[in-house]
């Protein structure tokens, strides 16, 4: 049965979201949109963001933007979807392309802070993988997934669609492979 | 005219085909800015990427940014436009699809196959971010540090990627 969906007014969702949009960081993104809508305006069940989230996750492009058209879509229909994203992107685009054009002028020095950015972007990336690894580190066929994954992103470089053409059957059929073999492990 | 119709289609491109986010799409926008266009030199390319780390809102802003410096405001319109409209119209799609097959078991194994393939891919963009960011010993100190702390403690990711910008302007000069 169909959930009975709210109706919010666009102006209020792209209010929210702009809000959203100018204080939410990369990854933290989702987890912030979530209290808002959930914990603080009570817009949907936390249950419901969860399935929004996921499906945000595995649809093409960027996770924020695309949880934002979700929930845009949910709350107030095709143009509740285009407040919500415009204003999920809107802020960060107007601010890089500020803080990129000061950082293109030398007088200011920016370019050294860039370097030290730059530096702290690979102690996070490397962060980020070991800490998403972790949750996999008993899993070896997940694992091994992962490593030829990267591996042949990093020697052959090939287009992100082949990537996925190949290795997501790969780990789909290993996965049906493995609930076969181990009932117990489902 | 060539470069406008190039952002258009690089990112729409990627737009379309960047699954996982950000971390997805590392490797590919690298492959595409640096070494097919030479836009930008990788470690240009990882400054900007730091940028998109750090402002608010999703880290491929930096479209917007790649955009400018290829082509000026209207580069960065067409770039930042293709990088999220195509991907945004796809996903208020399957969100209506989602309304008709929501109980369908192959969802959750899509997922599943989709999850381990995004992080080998998280993988590769941090080591392309690795060989256009580290240039000695001061940057390396640099990543080690935030890395660590960000394993270690609950520390704000924002706070460290600022202190490492103070750091970088008062070490790195």
């Amino acid at each position: 049965m169909a959930a009975v969906k709210p109706s919010i007014s666009p102006l209020a969702i792209g209010w929210c979201f702009l809000k959203l949009g100018a204080t939410t960081y990369g990854g933290a993104a989702s987890a912030s949109i979530g209290d808002e809508v959930v914990r603080r305006r009570g817009w949907l069940t936390y249950d419901e963001f969860l399935t929004f989230r996921s499906i945000a996750m595995i649809a093409p492009g960027a996770n924020s933007p695309n949880l934002s058209v979700l929930l845009g879509r949910h709350l107030g229909g095709p143009l509740g979807a285009a407040a919500a994203f415009f204003a999920s992107c809107v802020p960060g685009v107007l601010t890089i392309l500020v803080l990129g054009i000061l950082s293109l002028d030398p007088k200011l020095g920016l370019g050294a802070a860039l370097r030290g950015i730059a530096a702290a972007a690979v102690g996070l990336s490397f962060a980020n993988a070991i800490e998403m690894t972790a949750t996999n580190r008993r899993d070896f066929v997940r694992l091994a997934v992962v490593a030829v994954t990267a591996a042949t992103v990093l020697t052959l470089h090939p287009p992100l669609g082949l990537i996925f053409a190949i290795f997501v059957p790969i780990a789909i059929a290993l996965n049906r492979f493995r609930s076969t073999a181990s009932p117990s492990s489902r | 005219m060539t470069d406008l119709w190039r952002l258009a289609t690089t990112f729409g491109i990627l737009s379309i085909f960047s699954f996982g986010g950000a971390n997805g799409a590392l490797p590919q926008l690298h492959a595409d800015v640096v070494d097919r266009y030479h836009w930008l030199t990788s470690a240009q390319f990882v400054r900007f990427w730091a940028l998109g780390g750090l402002v608010p809102g999703p880290t491929l802003t930096v479209s917007g940014l790649i955009g400018y410096a290829v082509a000026g405001f209207l580069g960065a319109a067409v770039a930042a436009v293709a990088m999220f409209v195509p991907s945004g119209v796809i996903v208020y799609a399957l969100g209506s699809a989602w309304d008709r097959v929501g109980g369908n078991p192959w969802r959750d194994r899509i997922a599943s196959g989709f999850a381990p393939v995004i992080l080998g891919l998280t993988w590769a963009g941090a080591a392309t971010l690795l060989r256009g960011a580290i240039d000695g010993v001061p940057t390396a100190a640099v990543a080690i540090v935030v890395g660590v702390l960000m394993l270690a403690t609950r520390v704000n990711r924002v706070l460290l990627v600022f202190t490492a910008g103070v750091v970088g302007y008062v070490w790195l000069r």
